[in-house]
C-alpha cells in the first residue's frame, strides 16, 4: 500500500477500537490460512503458506558437511530470509536487506536457541552422522512472495510445515580402520528419515494499535501500529522466544497479557494447521530435553526479569526490552 | 480466476467448477487468449485493430481479452490492462504529489492524472481568480495520500490527463475504505455515486476500478471539514457508529468477493450480495471464506439464467 489518508487511518484505528476491522474480522481473528507442502521438488522439504494476500515459501535443503570443532556432536542449521522485490515496491534494490535481516534474526532466535545450541527447537544432535566428522547442514530459506502484513507468523508457520515435510536421506557409513581418514559416505536415495517437528514453535504477532492489540495485521494495519510483540510458543505451550518491533514502549502487564493471548491463539492455530497438513506428523517425544532450558522455567524467568525492570521504570523502552529478551533466550 | 486463492473442499470445488462452467455456457463471451483465431467469415476487407495480427491469412489475437467489432474494425479489448479514461468518467484517485497549481493523482492510468487548482471549486464556494495565496494553501484542500473523487475533463495535447472537481459532490473522501479492483469490472453508467439510505453508506464506483465505501457525508458539509478535523483525533472510538461500520465492512467484502470472481460490479449486485450474506447468517469476515464464494457464483448463475429466460420470453 502506498499510503493512507488521514481519514482512512482514522477509519482503521476506529475499527480496531470497535472490534470490527476493515475486512470484518474481530481483533483476535486470523485471515484464512492455507498450507501446501512439497512445492519445490529440488528441496528436501518445502511449504507454501498463504495468509490472506500474504504468501511465503519456505524450503529446507540438507547437505552433508563437517560439524564445528566446538560442537562435534551437533549438526548445523542456518536460516535465511529473502523478500522478493515483486512483493512490494519497498523491497526493490537494497530496500529489503534490513527488513529481511530483521525477520531472519527473529526466526533464528525462535528456532535455533542460544549460541551453544541449547534450547534449539530443532534437535541438532539428530543431525549428526559421524561424531566430529560428518553431519547434516540444514539450510532453511524463506521467500516472501507477496506481502500483506504479518510476515513473521507466515514464515514461522511455513518453516514448521516445511520441516515436517522434510525427508533426510538415510546415510550408510563405512568406517575405515584408521580414524583420521575421511569416512566413506553412501547416501541412500530411497530411504528417508522424517524430522521431529513436535517442538518447533509457531509465532503469533500481536500488533498494538491505539489502546488495543490485534492479531494477523494487514499491511495497512501494520502502518498504524505503535509496537508489535511476536511470541513463539511450541505445541506444549512453552515460550521459545519473544521479539518486539516498533518504537513505542510497552507496559509489562500488557506484554504478559499479550503472551497469554498468544498462547491461547497458538493452540487454535496449530490445531487448524494440523488439520490442513498432509502427510504423517511424527509425534515422537522431544529428544534432548535435558539440553534445553525448559520453556516454562524460561517463562518464569522472563516474568521475573520484566518484574525487575517494571520496578525500575514502568514503561519499557524498546531497546531495553529487546536486550532483556535476548539475555533470557541465550 | 487468478485471484481465487481459496482452500476449497471437494464438494465446494465441484460446485464452483459447475457454476463457472454454467456461466460460460449462459453467456458465451467472445473471449480470446493469445494465438486464438478470431473468426472473420466472408468479409475480406476487414481492418485489423489493436491486439490482432495476420497469420497465414487468418486473424489471430495477440492479447488476452474480448473481441470487439466496430463496423469493419476488429480489435481485442484487454481485460487486465490499466484503466483507459474517457471524458466525463467519474474516478476515485489518490493524491501522490502537490506541484505548482496542481495535484497529481494516481488513478491506475498509464500516467498520473492532473487536477489543476483552477479546475476545482474552492472550499468557500466563491468563484474568483486563484491567487498566489490560494496556491500556497493547497495543502489545506488536499494533502498527499488523500483519496479524492473527480471527473475526467479531457486530454491535453501532450497526452496528459486533466481532471476537474467543479461540484459539491466531488472532493475529499474520508471515513471509509478504498478498494482496488480491475477497471473492467466497473461499467460506465449514469450514476456512480450511490447513497445507500438503508445503510447510511456512500458507495462510489470509480470508472478506474477504485471503489470507495464510506460513511455517508451530506453534500455541502465538506466546507466545515476543517473544524471536524480537530474532533476527529479526539474521539477515535466513536468515529463511525458501529452499525454503519458493519454495513461498510459487509459491502466492502461483497465487492472483494465479486471482483475476485470477476463479476461486473453494479450497485444492485453488491447490495444483493451483501443482503444474501445477511439472510444466510454469514458473519462479515466469513464472507471471504470459500463457502460464500461458491454461493455467490451459484447465485450469479441463477440470476443470469433468469435474465436470459426473461429476454427470450419477451421476444
Amino acid at each position: 500500500m502506498v499510503g493512507l489518508s488521514e481519514g482512512e487511518k482514522h477509519f482503521i484505528r476506529g475499527g480496531i477500537a470497535q472490534d470490527l476491522r476493515t475486512d470484518g474480522r474481530r481483533r483476535l481473528q486470523f485471515r484464512a490460512i492455507s498450507v501446501e507442502t512439497g512445492v519445490i521438488p529440488q528441496a528436501n522439504g518445502s511449504a507454501r503458506v498463504r495468509l490472506g494476500a500474504t504468501e511465503v515459501i519456505a524450503t529446507v535443503k540438507a547437505e552433508l558437511g563437517k560439524p564445528s570443532i566446538l560442537h562435534p556432536d551437533k549438526g548445523k542449521v542456518s536460516i535465511f530470509v529473502d523478500c522478493s522485490p515483486t512483493a512490494a515496491p519497498m523491497f526493490e534494490g537494497r530496500g529489503s536487506e534490513e527488513f529481511s535481516a530483521e525477520l531472519c534474526v527473529a526466526l533464528q532466535r525462535c528456532l535455533l536457541g542460544g549460541k551453544s545450541g541449547a534450547g534449539a527447537a530443532i534437535d541438532l544432535s539428530s543431525l549428526i552422522v559421524v561424531d566430529g566428522k560428518v553431519c547434516w547442514d540444514l539450510y532453511i530459506d524463506g521467500l516472501v512472495v507477496s506481502s500483506d502484513g504479518n510476515l513473521l507468523d507466515a514464515l514461522a508457520a511455513a518453516i514448521k510445515v516445511a520441516l515436517s515435510d522434510t525427508g533426510i536421506p538415510k546415510v550408510n557409513v563405512s568406517l575405515s580402520a584408521t580414524t583420521d581418514e575421511e569416512p566413506e559416505v553412501n547416501v541412500s536415495d530411497e530411504e528417508f528419515l522424517q524430522f521431529d517437528t513436535s517442538s518447533v514453535p509457531v509465532i503469533v504477532t500481536l500488533t498494538k494499535v491505539g489502546k488495543h492489540y490485534i492479531v494477523d495485521a494487514t499491511s495497512e494495519e501494520e502502518s498504524q501500529m505503535s509496537s508489535a510483540v511476536s511470541v513463539s510458543v511450541n505445541r506444549h505451550g512453552q515460550i521459545r522466544g519473544l521479539t518486539k518491533r516498533g518504537g513505542a514502549g510497552l507496559d509489562p502487564s500488557v506484554i504478559f497479557d499479550m503472551i497469554s493471548v498468544a498462547k491461547h491463539l497458538l493452540k487454535r492455530l496449530s490445531r487448524e494447521e494440523g488439520e490442513q497438513r498432509r502427510g504423517p506428523v511424527v509425534a515422537a517425544a522431544c529428544g534432548g530435553a535435558a539440553m534445553r532450558l525448559d520453556g516454562d522455567i524460561r517463562g518464569a524467568r522472563c516474568e521475573e526479569a520484566f518484574g525487575a525492570v517494571a520496578l525500575a521504570a514502568p514503561p519499557l523502552p524498546s531497546r531495553c526490552c529487546r536486550t532483556w529478551v535476548r539475555l533470557i533466550s541465550d | 480466476m487468478r485471484d481465487l486463492q481459496l482452500s476449497l473442499n471437494q464438494t465446494q470445488r465441484v460446485r464452483l467448477e459447475a457454476a463457472l462452467h454454467e456461466l460460460q455456457t449462459v453467456a458465451p463471451a467472445a473471449a480470446v487468449t493469445v494465438a486464438d483465431t478470431i473468426p472473420v467469415n466472408d468479409e475480406d476487407n476487414i481492418l485489423k485493430g489493436h491486439g490482432t495480427s495476420d497469420q497465414d491469412g487468418e486473424v489471430v489475437a495477440t492479447l488476452c481479452g474480448v473481441v470487439e467489432r466496430v463496423n469493419k474494425l476488429v480489435y481485442v479489448r484487454t481485460l487486465r490492462a490499466r484503466y483507459k479514461p474517457e471524458v466525463g468518467d467519474i474516478i476515485v484517485g489518490r493524491v501522490i504529489e502537490i506541484a505548482p497549481k496542481r495535484w497529481r493523482l494516481e488513478i491506475n492510468f498509464s500516467q498520473d492524472a492532473v487536477l489543476m487548482l483552477s479546475s476545482m471549486n474552492l472550499p468557500d464556494g466563491i468563484q474568483r481568480r486563484r491567487t498566489a495565496v490560494d496556491e500556497l494553501n493547497m495543502r489545506t484542500i488536499f494533502e498527499e495520500n488523500d483519496v479524492i473523487c473527480a471527473e475526467v475533463r479531457g486530454f491535453q495535447h501532450d497526452g496528459s490527463l486533466h481532471l476537474q472537481a467543479r461540484s459539491q459532490k466531488y472532493g475529499k473522501l474520508e471515513r471509509g475504505q478504498l478498494l482496488v479492483v480491475p477497471a473492467y469490472l466497473v461499467k460506465r453508467r449514469k450514476q456512480h455515486f450511490h447513497h445507500l439510505e438503508q445503510y447510511d453508506v456512500d458507495l462510489i464506483l470509480g470508472c478506474n476500478g477504485f471503489i470507495w465505501v464510506g460513511e455517508h457525508v451530506v453534500v455541502g458539509e465538506n466546507a466545515n471539514m476543517m473544524e471536524n478535523k480537530l474532533n476527529l483525533s479526539a474521539e477515535v472510538e466513536n468515529f463511525t457508529p458501529l452499525e454503519t461500520r458493519k454495513h461498510i465492512c459487509r459491502l466492502a467484502n461483497a465487492v472483494r468477493v465479486l471482483s475476485a470472481l470477476g463479476f461486473t460490479l453494479t450497485v444492485e449486485l453488491i447490495i444483493e450480495t451483501a443482503e444474501a450474506s445477511v439472510s444466510s447468517n454469514i458473519e462479515i469476515n466469513n464472507m471471504l471464506g470459500a463457502e460464500f464464494y461458491v454461493q455467490t457464483a451459484e447465485r450469479e448463475v441463477k440470476r443470469r439464467a433468469d435474465l436470459l429466460r426473461k429476454k427470450s420470453g419477451g421476444r
